[in-house]
């Protein structure tokens, strides 16, 4: 336990110290604690983007819910999709709650996403045209998103963390849905495993993009420097986006599936995959919603919302 | 051959017992899928979680019934589900019905005040159902409305809740529930109905007739329409056909591309 | 109901089963209580048994602050509540040929008449 104060009685220097020397302990902030404003606006930048990928993340796969091959799979897509909401919803609490001093809520957010000032994660704004897509989706896309989420399960902010394990406890069932269905694509008949290399090929680029450029030099920004020193999380996007190959392009290529980068190779010298960068300005295009169903999905979650605002109306007055 | 109390069974009886498995399992399927298609849309994020969950409970009840079917030597459950064309299909026309204007993935314009009446309308009914069921003189019959029964408590609370809140909750809401009770009453007695082998399906004590569930239902919803100030309407309707004799709108067309599209790839293959 | 707003913040709560202690889950958004109540068990307990949950509004409960949270520290000089303040009746009721009636030994009480009804 740290040291006997009383937030009123000290100086903003002080109170920032004593939050750094929690951090620093182990010790997790929670909503109603004193925090700095840059780790307040960090946070909030950083889970209502969290959050809100979840939620527009449910669309590319909400294409495939009705039309999942069997009722086993119409059954697991749509738990998956459900997840992917619910996580939203964790997600979006965390933030609503940081938000809350600000005088900003869940409608705020919303606001936000439709006018562009809010972003979400690159893999959002892609096709899914196939079923193919569908398993790809579970199995990579859910599977670079367990890796970057592993790395914040012990972030200084409780909230978050504890968001996070709820949600890492169930990717690991997101991951075995993606794998089920990629799996019987890849011991199918020809279409389907074409099925699956045209869905790998469409999403190589998208996956690299995801954990986000190296550094600052490459876009102009990037947060990762903060969120490490605020020990939200601990590895660098590079250091993710390398584990993740360690982790998933042998069992890529051990189902016979080919990756789309001729240059990807281990070097054993550094110890580092080496792969050819993706476009950046075409990601910096694309979370600015100028990627391929940027709009489309965007338009879709702005309809949901103005189509049910009377059943928000009417409970909101009722009584 | 299959076996009741140890004797064979009859051709009439065997009949009967079909085309109510149809009913019960097509009924569930169409609506589940159409609860599938609400994913991502609903009021808010919360409801979106578990309005799906209730769109998973009934196609997990859709599947017990087509499993059955498949036991009957109907053929494979993806199949039943999947590959039958809509004038083989027995669900009522009302569970097929669009949630609105637009596609569920483009412009959407979903109606929640019709997904909560017929919902609820609809659960009661199948509430009914499973409990006559749990008598049925086919014992496989009656352990699967055992099972079903146990989760339509919470779709029931869940679709009530809804529907007397939405009720009183000021006039636009209040004139939007009545259209779709509209709606849904203009249709409802394509739910209620057991179709052409109706008196046989009672005869054989499969489950009460078509009048005992009706009655049922409304002794049910009774002291709900009372709660809300709302008249029981004297009559309803199947104004827009008998999908338990084959009889089925473009909506349900349009739903089996969609819901068959990644089946019809290669339905022999393993997906 | 009030005219509050739609998004209205919830607390949940839940047992796992029965003899469970009630467990903090999550927080949700509703308009009323009766809302907040069908949407709890979907919302965050999907995959495990529930005996029972709760809902209570956020503003209904007194949390503490941070300053508050200083009220909860004590020190460690209370051995009189506990029985390791009184370890020494063992040695004592040894001398009388006796055992000691421990905790282990107390709650044990209980069981035994259960499993001598049942």
């Amino acid at each position: 336990m740290s040291d006997v104060i009383f937030s009123n009685q000290l100086t903003e220097k002080e109170k920032y110290e004593h939050f750094l020397k929690r951090i620093k302990e182990g010790e997790k902030i929670e909503a109603d604690d004193w925090m700095p404003d840059e780790y307040r606006f960090t946070l909030i930048k950083l889970i209502s983007m969290h959050g809100i990928s979840e939620i527009m993340g449910a669309l590319p796969e909400k294409e495939w819910v009705p039309k999942a091959p069997s009722l086993k799979r119409k059954l697991g897509i749509m738990a998956k999709v459900q997840d992917e909401m619910g996580h939203g919803q964790l997600l979006l609490r965390v933030a609503e709650d940081l938000m809350k001093p600000l005088g900003k809520t869940r409608e705020d957010i919303l606001e936000d996403l439709f006018s562009g000032r809010l972003k979400f994660h690159n893999v959002f704004h892609m096709e899914a045209p196939t079923w193919g897509d569908a398993g790809l989706i579970g199995w990579l896309v859910d599977g670079a998103a367990i890796i970057s989420q592993t790395n914040m399960l012990n972030a200084s902010y409780g909230p978050y963390a504890r968001a996070l394990k709820r949600i890492c406890a169930e990717e690991v069932f997101h991951a075995q849905h993606g794998e089920a269905i990629i799996m019987a694509l890849a011991e199918g008949t020809k279409e389907q495993r074409e099925m699956v290399q045209e869905a790998v090929n469409r999403w190589w680029e998208a996956l690299l993009m995801f954990f986000g450029p190296a550094d600052a030099s490459t876009t102009g920004t990037s947060k990762q420097d903060i969120t490490i020193k605020y020990r939200i999380r601990t590895k660098t996007n590079e250091e993710l986006r390398q584990d993740f190959f360690s982790k998933y392009i042998p069992r890529v290529l051990s189902l016979g599936l080919t990756l789309p980068d001729e240059t990807l190779h281990f070097d054993k010298e550094q110890a580092l995959w080496v792969y050819k960068q993706p476009d950046w300005n075409r990601f910096k295009e694309i979370i600015k919603n100028n990627g391929p169903k940027s709009k489309d999905r965007l338009e879709l979650r702005k309809m949901a919302y103005i189509e049910n605002q009377w059943v928000r109306e009417a409970l909101n007055m009722a009584k | 051959m299959k076996m009741v109390d140890g004797k064979p069974m009859e051709q009439a009886y065997q009949s009967a017992l079909l085309s109510l498995l149809y009913q019960l399992a097509d009924d569930d399927f169409i609506l589940a899928y159409r609860g599938s298609e609400w994913l991502g849309l609903a009021p808010h994020i919360e409801e979106d979680v578990a309005f799906s969950s209730i769109s998973q409970d009934t196609m997990g009840h859709a599947a017990m019934f087509y499993q059955l079917l498949s036991d009957l030597g109907e053929g494979d459950v993806d199949h039943l589900a999947h590959a039958r064309s809509a004038k083989e299909r027995k669900n009522a026309i009302l569970l097929e019905m669009v949630n609105g204007p637009g596609h569920y993935l483009s412009k959407p314009r979903y109606d929640w005040a019709f997904a909560v009446v017929r919902n609820y309308f609809y659960v009661q009914a199948k509430k009914v159902r499973m409990e006559s069921l749990k008598n049925s003189s086919y014992e496989p019959l009656a352990n699967a409305a055992l099972k079903v029964n146990m989760e339509l408590y919470y779709h029931l609370l869940h679709w009530k809740t809804w529907f007397v809140q939405l009720m009183q909750a000021g006039d636009e809401a209040r004139k939007k529930m009545e259209d779709a009770i509209k709606r849904v009453s203009a249709d409802f007695d394509g739910v209620v109905s057991l179709g052409p082998l109706s008196k046989d399906i009672a005869t054989f004590k499969l489950i009460e007739s078509e009048d005992i569930l009706k009655e049922k239902w409304k002794l049910f919803m009774q002291p709900v329409f009372d709660s809300v100030n709302l008249e029981m309407p004297d009559q309803f309707g199947i104004q827009s056909g008998d999908g338990r004799k084959g009889e089925h709108s473009k909506d349900l067309d349009d739903a089996l591309i969609i819901l068959s599209e990644v089946y019809q790839v290669d339905p022999a293959a393993s997906w | 109901m009030g005219s509050e707003g739609f998004y209205q913040e919830f607390e949940v709560f839940s047992k796992r089963s029965d003899t469970s202690p009630l467990q903090y889950q999550f927080s949700l958004l509703a308009p009323n209580s009766e809302i907040a109540l069908i949407m709890a068990q979907e919302n965050f307990m999907r995959r495990e048994p529930v005996a029972d949950i709760w809902v209570v509004k956020r503003s209904d409960i007194r949390k503490m602050n941070m300053e508050e949270k200083q009220t909860l520290q004590r020190l460690d000089n209370k051995e009189y509540r506990n029985t390791k303040g009184y370890g020494y009746l063992k040695k004592k009721w040894r001398q009388y040929e006796q055992g000691m009636l421990d905790e282990k030994e107390i709650l044990s009480w209980g069981e035994e008449k259960k499993s001598e009804n049942g």
